[in-house]
């Protein structure tokens, strides 16, 4: 086409849109590119939010009907054996009132429709069921705007905005990011269970809009890498599970076959009692963590979000990455527009900010957490299942001493983890995420 | 040439479920589309324009959210997108129907004189196929229903020819314009909207055509204009699934016994016998 | 009557009754009424004052609401009918010719023409028209028309919309039928629209049933709506002739008498002025088989997805020539080519409801089901014993078609000779 426009989002997900909001706001002539009927149409993650990011863009979210499911005014973690499990939980009443909206849960389908119109509203262009297929180059190999799949569907911008999820085809195209290996990636399966609203604040114990999140290590994932997750919604819990891809593909186990298992766990089997399946879905994760981001910025392009594998495992963080990558890409336009400069040095800002802020700083501080995961598998079969004994063979009361007991435990460690791995996974643990 | 199109928002039907338990839609969660129909005539009127020159007026009536396949039409290249939309335009029957959007047409004629005016052959909710006679009678314009092509508009002339699917065969009729058109699904496939236009339409207002605005008389639409009303709905009897026979198990047995189950009925076992005759 | 929060009893939807016309929403004069996802109307009782207006408006009793007042079905202000209903009488059917002759639905429809004609009384008239039909005049009256009203004109000769249109509205402004039906051909569906707009009267198109009101006399038309999974029973109270068009093979086919009596009145007729359309050519139908158009067929043998095979084609022939029927086909075989678009069953292809349906390879997706419901025997093969069809046929054979089709094909010819 021959009108041509500042800048062009490809994704209109958390990434792109908060990019949107920000630069539409500043009478940027923008649009965004949605592969979709409709923006969440192809989005999925587990649910959380974060307020604190989410007002970078939009202060007024709230008073703006943003679709909030829950509150979140509790966390808990749970260490899963086959049979049994250990919780920690902790629930502060800050997140009450405070700092109400620290986190949150929602459904992608209503939060990123909801979220794309205020960028339609602040004068944005959102244009969807159009896929991007390539970009657009000058003679000098600098992105100028970008092919899509309609008739008469090239259009050209001064940059563009890679914000298109993990699974990017674009971001290949660049040269930078190449297609991330399996160790890189963790498949992750969701389904969403309806069950009455005041039975979920029943079982969970909490008041009507507020919630729970649950992350899961161990047995749920059947001694593979990966992470299980009970999240509260209004009417209904997401229940995900996933597993590192090449540890899927090694152990031949089908996604599904992990969900049901986790369904029928003594923890959560009673959490999800007489609840109505409604939703099944999967998707990918990104796991590789600092080590595996591609080069972010080149002439004429930037890429926000999964995108750019900025996703921090540990932490279940990735939608406040996304939204703030998004954010810090927009400042960094308006600084190479301002400047006329959308070479690769013009657009610099975006990797300095990302560097100066939690952003990089967390990922690097977790870099190592992704490989550690990867060669200890004890952590999530041998060491899951000799702590369940364990507790189970101090809390059983069946009349045997308590020394002996404590022999059994000790036996069964040497036999099964060894005492001298069990200390040094503790080391590489802490090592990892210092 | 002046195209008007009109499109007609309807529920995805093909979305809709059967409830297995009593073989009836479960309308829930259905999504409004443009009647499959109304897309092709539209396409159709899009290529016209095309080939002939000029410009395409969509039009539709209905309530505020039907504004969206008006949105679509312009995404697709119409040049205007009229709703007519208002209260007393409600529970109209065909007749209210045609009466109201034929109000709207002279609107848009006293600007832009019509030469052709393309619907769909019908809509997939009401299945009536009357709108389109009615319109073109209380029009004056030449009535051409289930065309599967325009072959030629001659301007000259003032003539349309084009092929029509009828029982027994395709007819092939020249009539003079101005001409309303009814659409076969075959007549064209519909486009993907190309990316300028649809840019253009997420700028684009649709505008909004009440009562007043079209000079309509009161006692002539809605329901009050209607001269047919429901009396009530129903479900039709239930089709209960019969039994089933594995014929990889058993094949003989299996065509056995399914014939003994089809067949069980004499009078249709006989009607079958003598093929259809008795 | 229940009770809002304020205290106020609130007027409630039953929403099994609600037709979606959303008057009620226009007539609530605090906004409580909206449409629902369902499209049906939904009270918001916080909202409600109570008026009862919605409840004045409903025409189809779909609201629930409790008033000592008189109750009503249709709105107060009507428009004064046309003219006295009294001045109508009569049963009239149009009698569409092809190649010569009568078509059969409009003997259709003459037979319950006379069904209806008795309970109210009256005769049972036939509406004629074209160039050189004296014959089928006096078919018509075999079949059972009392009196046939003819316009026997050279430009009758062929049919045209707005010939047709007028000579057809000019007979029955003369005889003033209080109901006149018509066959739902391509023809009828078109020329009745075109007539009831000319007498600016009510039509119903395609009904299923055709029955007379106990009390008021008036005529119940029965019609499938939503491709036929839900019934509407449409009445016209106001203005005549209630038209009402019916596909072929909806009525029985009554006996043909050759020495009935009965009257044929001759009319005259102008043409309108202006020019008329020309046929410039006529391309007959050369598909397989009979030429029979599927709408019209007894007994389908409908190909699926399953069974999308050229090779497979001359052995489903063989299956619907020994049923005495026509081979058709549902959408993906059309897109694969393999058959024309004239052969397609389903919703948007056609809607048939022949006597024996045989689905091979039909998986049943919800557009072909909904357009295959009125058959009266549905058999379906298919490998899949999950197919949605089993759902719906009356009886399933689970297997590979190319193997279950010859053996169905021997045991067939054995019971039916």
């Amino acid at each position: 086409m021959t009108e041509s426009f500042d800048v062009a989002i490809v994704g209109a997900g958390p990434a792109g849109i908060s990019a949107a909001c920000l630069l539409a706001k500043k009478g940027v002539k923008t649009v965004v590119f949605e592969r979709g009927e409709y923006p969440g149409a192809k989005n999925i993650s587990g649910g959380v939010l974060y307020g604190h990011d989410l007002a970078q863009n939009l202060p007024d979210f709230v008073s703006r009907n943003c679709p909030i499911e829950r509150n979140i005014v509790e966390s808990r973690l749970w260490y899963l054996a086959k049979e049994g499990g250990f919780s920690l939980s902790y629930r502060d009443r800050i997140f009450f009132q405070e700092k109400k909206y620290n986190a949150f849960t929602v459904g992608r389908a209503k939060f990123d429709r909801w979220y794309a119109e205020q960028a339609g509203k602040l004068g944005a262009l959102v244009v969807c069921g159009t896929v991007v297929v390539g970009l657009l180059r000058d003679g000098r190999n600098q992105v100028v705007g970008v092919q899509t799949d309609r008739p008469d569907g090239d259009l050209r911008a001064k940059v563009v905005l890679l914000a298109d999820g993990i699974n990017s085809p674009l971001a290949a195209q660049t040269g930078f990011r190449p297609e991330p290996k399996p160790s890189q990636v963790a498949l992750a399966v969701k389904e969403v269970i309806e069950l009455p609203e005041e039975q979920i604040q029943e079982r969970f114990n909490v008041d009507p809009g507020n919630g729970v999140t649950i992350e899961i290590l161990g047995a749920a994932t059947q001694g593979m890498n990966g992470v299980a997750v009970i999240y509260t919604n209004r009417k209904s819990l997401s229940l995900c599970v996933g597993a590192n891809l090449s540890d899927l593909t090694r152990r031949k186990i089908k996604p599904y076959e992990m969900m049901e298992d986790f369904k029928e766990h003594p923890a959560v089997a009673p959490l999800i009692q007489g609840g109505k399946p409604t939703e099944y879905m999967a998707h990918w994760l990104a796991e590789g963590g600092y080590d595996s981001i591609p080069r972010l910025c080149g002439g004429g392009f930037l890429i926000a979000g999964d995108s750019g594998m900025l996703f921090n495992a540990l932490h279940r963080e990735g939608s406040n990455l996304a939204m703030t990558s998004g954010r810090f890409a927009a400042e960094a336009i308006l600084e190479a527009l301002e400047k006329g400069d959308f070479s690769r040095k013009g657009l610099q800002g975006y990797l300095s900010r990302l560097q100066e802020s939690y952003v990089c700083q967390d990922l690097k501080k977790y870099r190592r957490f992704g490989s550690f995961m990867e060669n200890n598998p004890e952590v999530f079969a041998s060491l899951p299942e000799w702590a369940g004994q364990a507790a189970r063979e101090m809390l059983t009361v069946d009349g045997i001493p308590k020394k002996k007991k404590q022999r059994v435990i000790w036996d069964r460690l040497r036999r099964q983890i060894s005492l001298g791995r069990l200390l040094r996974i503790f080391w590489n643990g802490w090592r990892s995420v210092r | 040439m002046h195209f008007v199109c009109c499109i007609k928002q309807v529920p995805d039907t093909a979305e809709v479920k059967i409830d297995p338990a009593s073989n009836t839609l479960i309308r829930s969660g259905v999504e409004s589309i443009a009647n499959p129909f109304d897309r092709v005539a539209l396409e159709e009127a899009l290529r016209l324009k095309e080939r002939y020159g000029g410009r395409v007026t969509a039009l539709a009536m209905g309530p505020p959210q039907a504004e969206e396949v008006l949105r679509e039409a312009l995404s697709l290249g119409a040049d205007e997108a009229i709703l007519l939309s208002d209260r007393p335009f409600a529970g109209a029957d065909t007749l209210a129907t045609s009466y109201t959007l034929v109000k709207g047409i002279e609107k848009i004629n006293r600007e832009h004189p019509v030469d052709l005016i393309f619907s769909g052959k019908q809509a997939i909710d009401g299945d009536t196929a009357q709108t389109g006679p009615g319109m073109a009678t209380r029009l004056g314009f030449t009535l051409l229903t289930y065309v599967v092509e325009v072959q030629e508009i001659d301007e000259k002339t003032r003539q349309i020819q084009v092929k029509r699917r009828v029982e027994g065969g395709l007819e092939i009729v020249r009539g003079p314009l101005p001409a309303l058109v009814t659409a076969e699904l075959d007549l064209a496939k519909p486009r993907r909207a190309p990316l300028p236009s649809l840019i253009q339409s997420l700028r684009a207002g649709v505008k909004l055509w009440n009562a007043e605005a079209i000079e309509a008389e009161p006692s002539k639409l809605g329901l009050k204009g209607s001269a047919t009303w429901v009396r009530r709905i129903f479900s039709p009897p239930v089709r209960q699934g019969g039994p089933r026979f594995s014929f990889q198990e058993n094949p003989e047995g299996a065509v056995e016994q399914s014939l003994d189950v089809l067949l069980s009925d004499p009078s249709f076992a006989q009607k079958l016998s003598s093929r259809w005759k008795a | 009557m229940p009770r809002n929060k304020k205290g106020i009893e609130v007027a409630e939807v039953i929403s099994d009754r609600c037709i979606g016309c959303q008057i009620c929403i226009g007539e609530c004069p605090v906004g409580a009424i909206h449409l629902s996802r369902e499209g049906v109307s939904v009270i918001d009782p916080d909202v409600c004052v109570g008026c009862g207006k919605c409840f004045e408006v409903c025409p189809v009793g779909a609201i629930r609401y409790e008033r000592k007042r008189k109750q009503k079905t249709a709105p107060e202000t009507l428009p004064p009918p046309q003219r006295s209903l009294r001045d109508y009488r009569g049963v009239a059917v149009f009698i569409e010719v092809v190649d010569g002759q009568g078509a059969q639905v409009s003997w259709e429809l003459v037979g319950k023409g006379r069904e209806l004609a008795e309970k109210l009384k009256t005769r049972v008239i036939g509406f004629l028209l074209g160039h050189g039909v004296e014959a089928v005049a006096r078919e018509a009256i075999a079949y059972g028309c009392e009196e046939v009203h003819l316009i026997d004109h050279p430009g009758l000769d062929h049919y045209f919309p707005r010939t047709y249109g007028q000579a057809l509205a000019e007979l029955s402004q003369k005889v003033k039928p209080e109901i006149f039906l018509l066959g739902a051909t391509a023809l009828g569906r078109e020329l009745s629209g075109v007539v009831a707009t000319l007498l600016q009267t009510g039509l119903t198109a395609d009904c299923t049933a055709l029955e007379i009101d106990e009390e008021k006399g008036f005529l119940l038309m029965t019609r499938p709506t939503f491709g036929g999974n839900i019934m509407a029973t449409i009445y016209c109270q106001n203005y005549r002739p209630q038209m009402s068009t019916v596909r072929p093979r909806v009525m029985r086919l009554p006996e043909k008498d050759p020495a009935r009596n009965g009257e044929i009145k001759r009319h005259s007729w102008s043409p309108p002025s202006g020019p008329l359309p020309q046929i410039i050519d006529w391309i007959k139908d050369v598909s397989r088989g009979d030429g029979m158009d599927i709408g019209q067929a007894p007994a389908l043998v409908v190909a699926g997805k399953g069974a999308c095979d050229s090779a497979s084609m001359p052995l489903l022939q063989e299956l619907a020539d020994l049923i005495g029927g026509t081979v058709a086909c549902s959408r993906p075989v059309v897109e694969a080519g393999l058959m024309p678009y004239e052969r397609q069953v389903g919703q948007t292809g056609k809607t048939v409801a022949p006597k024996l349906y045989i689905g091979i390879g039909v998986s049943g997706a919800v557009q072909h089901l909904v357009g295959i419901q009125g058959s009266e025997k549905i058999v379906a093969i298919n490998s899949d014993p999950e197919a949605p069809i089993f759902q719906l046929a009356n009886v399933g054979l689970v297997g590979d078609y190319q193997k279950v089709v010859p053996a169905l094909i021997t045991a067939l010819k054995k019971r039916i000779v």
